[in-house]
């Protein structure tokens, strides 16, 4: 049933994202409703998917990739969810969707891969689940962080070339783009910061490696807030370190 | 009984004739009074404003009441009546007429909305005035329905068709909100004017105005309601702006990318947009190769325009085929079965309110 549901999410993201290049490539796009309801569908059946799970380990449902992936694909859900109502109707709904099924289908191959079974913890450290949960849902902000990196720096060039398209008029304004940015990596860095810190409190200390790594990504996105903010360099900057500070923590991923 | 619309409208006749035959908002009530009385006219709506001055009106001999009114208006607005060449609608034309002025269609700018209240004022005013009945009650109730419907189901008001509405859109894709935007002109003209004041109907404010003529400057900046500024002096007041419009008449550009190279420094990652409407042009190109400053050239302004006009032109046999499948369903069949009660417009209420569309 569990996979049923996970099937039935990556469907309904993915069909999203075929409405919206066919609307848009047709000159229908309308910004509304209709990726808002598709995402908060396959939302409901990612709860499904990470319900039975969690249900099946007695534990946060983050024990294989397979789930880590889906657990970071709900995270980006949820800040897609968290986000503004002007910036949510726009086309940031069909720049998720993509990344959503890409997670999913990942997580369907790791799962064909690795038939599941149940990883209950002899007890339970609320810690590691706190540092586990936490750091995902970082990933969440940091994934969104990227789609508005891509969404940004093709508004940019859409104005830049003085003669913008239809895709410039569904996409939300330049100065927008920026300002989610900076929100979506500073909330990024504070839930990243609560998961490295709670690895200190953990009943079994992390591995040297994972903690590295952690404390990698971390200092990276620490790196490009602080230099924003302090040198205020052009938005593209930020976009493009966004872009590659995220491609890094995902390389990470099959460390941790 | 059948409906009827004699007019003129921007299509037909210049200004010069619509500015003479445009009726007085203030007497348009007795004005109305006075057309009811003209013969064989039942029932009547006057639509007039700047681009059109048309009759409505039910009577059982159109095409002698129309000969009365044409005569009425020629004397009523002291006219040669060899000048004035009124066109006339019948029956099913004049309700189809009626339908595409309140879409939009028959309008100057493509796809307007401003038509539609005044389509929906002229009514009212008519409805108080007591010169409506039955017909014209029916026929302007279905043309709200109609503008709605083709409004919200026709893309005719999609796109910018006006350097103005095209720079508010651009600047609203960088910006957002337009509240709190400065605004600098370099050179007064009457097209930065016109950009200037879309700009500033959407919340942009802190107009500067600088002009070689600091007069004229002065001028603007009080139609403006903003300051006006020294041509030497414009450079100094950049970090207090976001919009950046260039008209000046110089043979050269004003605007050097050096300056606003410079200047992009200070303004801590906030984008600049920049209006080149001269020609030649004020603004050097090389500013398009900084970050965060965006320029768009009068070519570029007039094609996004163009291209607006465009798709709503294409839009106008979708629109026509909306308000023909409407009319067949609802249609002008309703209008004909209106059965005549004798009643003349003063059984109407002048009170009732307009249903809302």
């Amino acid at each position: 049933m569990d996979l049923i549901f996970l099937i039935l999410s990556t469907l309904v993201f993915l069909g999203g994202f075929v409405f919206s290049v066919t609307t848009l490539r047709s000159g229908k796009y309308h910004p509304g409703y209709t990726n808002l309801i598709l995402i908060g569908v396959g939302f409901l059946f990612q709860c499904g998917f990470l319900y039975l799970r969690g249900q099946l380990h007695g534990r946060c449902p983050i024990t294989d990739g397979a789930e880590v992936l889906v657990f970071i694909a709900w995270s980006l859900a949820i800040m897609y969810f968290g986000l503004g109502r002007a910036f949510r109707l726009s086309l940031v709904g069909a720049f998720t969707e993509p990344i959503l099924v890409i997670l999913h289908l990942a997580a369907l191959i790791l799962n064909l891969a690795n038939p599941v079974v149940a990883r209950p913890l002899d007890s339970m450290d609320p810690w590691l689940e706190m540092h586990a949960a936490m750091s995902l849902l970082a990933y969440g902000a940091f994934a969104l962080a990227a789609i508005s990196g891509v969404m940004f720096l093709i508004q940019n060039r859409q104005l830049k070339s003085g003669s913008p398209g239809k895709l410039s008029f569904n996409l939300p304004p330049i100065q927008y783009l920026t300002d989610a940015l900076v929100r979506l990596v500073g909330i990024g860095l504070l839930l990243l910061t609560i998961g490295v810190v709670s690895a200190f409190f953990m009943d079994k200390a992390p591995s040297r490696l994972h903690l590295s790594v952690s404390g990698g990504v971390w200092f990276l996105y620490l790196a490009v807030l602080s230099y924003h903010l302090i040198k205020r360099p052009p938005a593209k900057w930020l976009s493009i370190a966004s872009l590659i500070a995220f491609a890094f923590a995902l390389l990470t991923l099959s460390v941790i | 009984m059948s409906i009827f619309c004699l007019g003129v409208n921007h299509k037909t006749s210049p200004l010069e004739i619509r500015e003479r035959l445009a009726f007085a908002e203030k007497t348009l009530p007795e004005s109305l009074r006075e057309i009811l009385e003209v013969e064989e006219i039942e029932e009547t709506v006057v639509l007039s404003t700047c681009n059109r001055v048309e009759v409505y009106g039910a009577s059982e001999f159109s095409e002698r009441a129309m000969d009365q009114l044409s005569s009425f208006l020629v004397g009523h607005f002291d006219v040669d009546g060899h000048e004035v060449d009124f066109y006339r609608h019948e029956s099913e034309a004049a309700a189809q007429h009626l339908f595409e002025v309140a879409s939009g269609l028959d309008s100057m700018v493509l796809g307007e909305t401003e038509i539609f209240g005044q389509v929906k004022k002229a009514y009212k005013t008519a409805l108080e005035a007591g010169v409506t009945g039955r017909r014209m009650n029916k026929l302007f109730q279905q043309s709200f329905s109609i503008g709605k419907l083709v409004r919200n189901n026709s893309k005719i008001q999609h796109g910018s068709t006006s350097i103005g509405s095209v720079a508010v859109d651009v600047a609203e894709k960088i910006f957002g909100d337009l509240k709190g935007c400065g605004v600098m002109i370099i050179g007064a003209g009457e097209m930065s004017r016109t950009t200037a004041q879309s700009l500033v109907s959407r919340g942009a404010s802190g107009i500067i105005v600088s002009n070689r003529s600091f007069d004229k400057a002065v001028e603007l900046a009080d139609t403006l309601k903003g300051r006006a500024m020294r041509f030497d002096d414009w450079e100094s007041a950049l970090s207090e702006v976001d919009i950046l419009i260039g008209s000046t008449a110089a043979p050269h550009p004003v605007i050097k990318a050096d300056a606003i190279e410079k200047h992009m420094k200070h303004r801590r990652g906030r984008p600049l947009f920049l209006i080149d409407i001269a020609v030649p042009r004020d603004i050097e190109e090389e500013i398009r190769g900084i970050n965060n400053a965006f320029l768009f050239n009068i070519d570029q302004l007039t094609q996004i325009a163009k291209d607006g006009q465009e798709r709503r032109q294409e839009q106008i046999i979708f629109c026509r085929k909306l308000i023909a499948e409407h009319l067949e369903e609802k249609g002008i069949g309703a209008l004909k079965s209106i059965p005549d009660n004798g009643k003349g417009p003063r059984s109407i209420d002048p009170n009732r309110p307009i249903t809302n569309p």
